[in-house]
């Protein structure tokens, strides 16, 4: 193989590293030993391809924090963490601190930016108040502002999801509900029925923003919603500790599809690219999903390799075959669908446990966890020229 | 002689014929003997056709040599030829017609000048059968003229070969000789003939009587086995084989190889023991060659040991049944087949310092209470492992439960001699749920405080701040305290060996206590309210009774086995309790069975510290002070005639066992088949 590499090397113009794809398959052996595993007859032709090496992920800044790091979300400028110190922060992605957003009663669950424009851009922080806050957030002037304070779920917010447009977004809860709301800032409070007999001086607590009720609320899960995301426009998709990934029109608001799984899922994630859905669950393995078959086959690869709960998985938002992962056994994994048998790289930066991971369209890939710290790191985005 | 005999008219005598007979000759036919031509047919053919056409020329000439064989003969057989001296014949041929004497009409003239003119006359007799001359060949004159002199009678017989010496003077290595037996032995003896026809005589005679065979009817002699035919046969049939004599190992070979031999300290051993308890009866000594080893001495001793043996062995034969061993196993599903339960360790949650006594996760499964000897409860996130808050009292927290009513975000704790009622983070509960809380503890109640061995406070202060909300002040220490699921009733166990009020139940809602016993049973362990009907359970050392409290008398008293009970459960379907104790035991007890132990499981190597029952799932944990948990299957059916299935699937290591210490209490998570376990080295493990 190596003469076969070495044949390949001489055309290029500089030393690359390449990758060689045998079936759809990472070659990670002697050729030989890979299709004796694999059980391809050495009477076919064998396509091989040859990718560019997906080079190590660099680690790029470590942004220190007072607690640990909940959720964190990147966008191509600024990195917005929740933290269990009841704020959410906003980074540069050089990893400047740049606001720290105060007023959750209690820990941020979960971050999500709603819509960047020009210099003000609203994001959204779930918390375990049981509240989701809308925030506008002024970049020039620095100065965040909650809109509106989105009260109904009658336990811990643990996920929060905006949709393509970014007009509505999607909070899962504890309580077991699934609730739509409009992200769309208004000047006015919706009605919210007070009870009648509840003690006045708890309403002293200074009211951020305007109160907002859910536009709908979107009940069948069994046990708390662990992890939601928007599919479409108009299709949210829920992973809950009841062992079933659910799927929901919110035009009509009726549950669409029922995966079943056979452990606790902690988080879920989307790749339109590749229309594949990952979850990682509380007994080790990565799934990858098809939302969209109907026969029974639902589960398409298990990716096995971290040795705790994992507690998040992220698609590439650029490569159809990557995906990152975080779990509590501290290590955070770069994946690649296309060798299965193990992960590409191991990141294991952490000393504690991981709960969030995220890529940034950059080429960032961010991890957060109980060690307070929130590591990105630099990630050479190859460029898909496969040869034959 | 013969020659003699045969012309004085054939007279034959008895002593001739019997030396015919033994000579062995062939041509005794034609000899001078008389029997021998009658009754040897085969002998006579050559001579007889010789004399046919030398002498006569009748008629058996005409008839040739196939007449000659037939009918030549004289059919009179054997008997003395004199009788038919006076008869004209000789006898009879085969056609029954008389064989006429040939006319003898010489007189001694004609003899005498036969004699002189006959060149043959010498040898020429009479043959008595048939009264006619013959006269004798060349062969037979020489044959005769040899047993005259003494010769063999067959030429070719030669008399002087070179004898073979059976014995030698050499000593052979043989006693046997190559000798021919004699020919007596082949022979009847004469002797013994003679003492048999004398006796068979006598006998006949009636000189001698046989012995008369003699009558038993007095009874003397008995069949003593007459009437065990059967049994007999039996032992028959169901022989009972001699012991085996063990064989020979290499020790017992006269040059064994070295390894078997004593060593010298082995030598001194094998002096110092009883004979019975050495290994081997004898030293294994190692000779050069097979010839120097001496005579056995234990010979004797060896033989009696076997007769002794042999003596000694059991003389009943043992019924040995063969059991497959795989079919004593009780047919039990594999683990495997039993999933979901927890299998790996997931989550510790770090914090605690010193033991951990006791642990509860709240209702909905996101949070757990954890309290311990360091004077703090803490509330956890189940899902991230984060102490979410940290309750300081003064004291070793024996027991944490938080209230099983959804509707109620509320714990209890047991502090020495106190319980304290908790609110948990507000966040923790839906606000309404708050709010309900918040209304029953801030209740006035104008309940009858003062009364009664128990005190009631509403807390104040920096502990209002931590959430401590009620303390309760008992008489003596507290060591648990458990909510009915309704939660509103709260029972706190107070042991002590001397007293009646060990246990005592509050109400929340209305400040009150009471102590439901008046007499004291043994000391209180632990108890629990049933899960559905209204029924206290209560474990004492050493059994487990089931009041009905609605009656108030005693319903049940389960008797285990246990020595020292340490904890019980209620199974959520309420028909069975599990029941750890000190000893190692977990006791599963059907309440529809029996008062006794269904089964009894003892996998653990240390004392039982706690035991729990999942509230959906059919599992049911085991914690111990060699610090493993043990995960059981234990699935009750719903059909009364079907026992439980109770099968072991896990067993969870990863506490540490810190002074003698291991696992303090176990929990299982109220929806998912995750079990809690604390232990004394400070930590609490959730295993999924």
């Amino acid at each position: 193989m190596s003469q076969l590499q070495l044949r390949l090397l001489t055309p290029s113009h500089k030393t690359v590293d390449f990758d060689f794809l045998v079936k759809g398959q990472f070659l990670r052996t002697p050729l030989s030993t890979h299709m004796e595993t694999e059980g391809i007859s050495t009477e076919d032709v064998v396509e091989i391809e040859y990718v560019e090496k997906i080079t190590a992920p660099e680690p790029e800044e470590c942004m220190m924090h007072d607690d640990w790091i909940s959720s964190v979300q990147g966008d191509s400028e600024w990195i917005l963490t929740g933290s269990y110190d009841k704020t959410a922060r906003i980074w540069s992605v050089e990893g400047k601190p740049v606001l720290t957003v105060a007023g959750h009663a209690d820990v941020v669950k979960d971050v999500a930016w709603v819509k960047r424009e020009n210099l003000t851009s609203l994001l959204l922080t779930a918390s375990l108040d049981h509240t989701v806050i809308l925030w506008e957030w002024n970049s020039e002037k620095n100065k965040v502002n909650a809109r509106h304070c989105c009260r109904g779920h009658t336990a811990s917010v643990d996920t929060v999801a905006t949709d393509p447009t970014g007009t509505k977004f999607c909070s899962g809860s504890w309580d077991k509900m699934l609730k739509i709301w409009s992200a769309v800032p208004t000047d006015e409070a919706d009605e919210v029925e007070e009870p009648a007999d509840r003690p006045r001086k708890k309403q002293k607590t200074q009211q951020l923003g305007l109160t907002r009720t859910p536009i709908m609320t979107l009940s069948g899960h069994n046990e708390a919603v662990s992890s939601a995301l928007w599919t479409d426009t108009d299709e949210v998709c829920t992973a809950s500790w009841d062992h079933t990934i659910r799927i929901w029109d919110v035009e009509s608001g009726i549950m669409k599809t029922t995966l079943t799984g056979s452990k606790v899922f902690n988080s879920i994630s989307y790749s339109p690219l590749c229309r594949r859905l990952a979850s990682g669950s509380t007994d080790r393995h990565i799934r990858l999903w098809d939302p969209r078959t109907k026969d029974g086959a639902l589960v398409l690869l298990n990716l096995t390799s971290h040795t705790g709960w994992v507690t998040a998985v992220k698609w590439a938002p650029s490569n159809e075959h990557q995906l990152v992962s975080g779990s509590l056994d501290n290590v955070v994994k770069l994946w690649d669908t296309r060798s299965c048998k193990a992960p590409l790289y191991d990141l294991a930066a952490h000393g504690d446990k991981v709960f969030c991971v995220d890529w940034t369209e950059n080429g960032l890939m961010l991890s957060g966890g109980a060690d307070n710290k929130l590591y990105s790191y630099r990630y050479a985005p190859c460029q898909t020229d496969a040869g034959a | 002689q013969l020659l003699g005999a045969g012309p004085a008219d054939g007279q034959d005598d008895d002593t001739d014929s019997e030396e015919s007979e033994y000579s062995g000759l062939e041509d005794s036919g034609s000899d001078s003997d008389s029997e021998e031509t009658g009754s040897d047919p085969d002998s006579g053919e050559e001579d007889g056709s010789k004399e046919a056409s030398e002498e006569t020329g009748d008629e058996d000439a005409e008839v040739g040599p196939s007449a000659v064989k037939r009918d030549i003969r004289n059919t009179v057989g054997n008997i003395p030829m004199e009788w038919y001296a006076d008869f004209p014949h000789v006898g009879y041929d085969l056609d029954g017609k008389k064989i006429l004497k040939p006319l003898r009409s010489k007189d001694e003239l004609d003899a005498f000048l036969d004699k002189m003119e006959d060149p043959d006359f010498w040898r020429t007799v009479q043959d008595p059968q048939t009264g006619r001359d013959v006269v004798l060949s060349e062969q037979q004159v020489a044959l005769v003229k040899r047993l005259q002199k003494g010769q063999f009678g067959d030429i070719n017989f030669n008399e002087h070969e070179p004898s073979v010496d059976f014995f030698s003077y050499d000593v052979m290595i043989h006693p046997v000789t190559n000798r021919p037996s004699d020919k007596r032995s082949f022979i009847p003896s004469l002797i013994e003939k003679e003492k048999v026809s004398k006796l068979v005589h006598a006998i006949k005679m009636g000189l001698i009587k046989p012995r008369r065979s003699q009558d038993d009817s007095k009874g003397r002699y008995y069949d003593l086995w007459a009437s065990e035919e059967q049994g007999r046969v039996r032992d028959l049939r169901m022989h009972v084989p001699a012991p085996r004599v063990p064989l020979p190992g290499h020790e017992e070979s006269y040059n064994p190889p070295p390894e078997y031999l004593m060593t010298p300290e082995e030598r001194a051993v094998w002096e110092q023991q009883d004979p019975e308890d050495r290994k081997l009866a004898f030293v294994p000594r190692k000779f050069s060659s097979l010839r120097q080893v001496p005579a056995f001495e234990r010979f004797i001793h060896e033989r009696f040991e076997r007769c002794l043996d042999l003596y000694l062995c059991p003389r009943q034969r043992k019924m040995r049944v063969n059991v497959n061993p795989e079919d004593l196993i009780p047919k039990l599903p594999r683990p495997r087949d039993l999933q979901p339960f927890p299998t790996t360790q997931s989550m510790v949650y770090l914090g605690h310092e010193g033991l951990v006594r006791s642990i509860s996760p709240s209702p909905c499964g996101q949070w757990l209470l954890s309290g311990g000897d360091d004077g703090s409860a803490r509330f956890w996130e189940v899902s991230s492992g984060r102490c979410v808050k940290k309750v300081e009292v003064c004291g070793a927290i024996k027991s944490a439960v938080w209230n099983p009513n959804q509707g109620l975000s509320l714990v209890a704790l047991a502090v020495g001699s106190e319980v304290l009622l908790v609110t948990p983070p507000s966040t923790a509960a839906d606000k309404q749920v708050v709010t309900a809380t918040e209304r029953l503890l801030s209740e006035e109640v104008e309940s009858a405080m003062g009364e009664g061995p128990v005190i009631w406070s509403n807390a104040e202060g920096e502990e209002l701040l931590h959430g401590i909300r009620i303390k309760i002040q008992h008489p003596k220490p507290v060591s648990q305290v458990t909510w009915h699921s309704k939660g509103d009733y709260v029972a706190a166990v107070m042991p002590d060996h001397s007293s009646h009020l060990q246990v005592l139940i509050h109400q929340v809602s209305k400040r009150r206590s009471q102590s439901p016993f008046s007499k004291n049973k043994g000391l209180v362990q632990s108890v629990a309210f049933h899960p559905i009907r209204p029924y206290f359970l209560l474990a004492t050392q050493r059994s487990v009774r089931i009041y009905n409290l609605l009656k108030q008398e005693l319903s049940k008293k389960l008797q285990g086995n246990a020595k020292w009970i340490s904890s019980i459960a209620v199974h959520p379907g309420g028909d069975n309790v599990i029941c750890g104790s000190y000893d190692c035991r977990l006791s599963w007890f059907d309440l529809d069975l029996s008062t006794k132990p269904y089964k009894t499981l003892r996998h653990h190597r240390r004392a039982v510290r706690s035991v729990a029952f999942h509230r959906s799932y059919p599992l049911f944990a085991s914690a111990s002070d060699d610090g493993s948990v043990i995960v059981c299957h234990g699935t009750v059916f719903s059909d009364l005639l079907q026992n439980p299935l109770i099968v072991p699937v896990k067993v969870l290591k990863g506490h540490v066992v810190t002074h003698d210490l291991g696992v303090l209490d176990v929990t299982f998570h109220p929806s998912q088949p995750w079990v809690f376990s604390s232990g004394a080295d400070g930590t609490i493990r959730l295993f999924t």
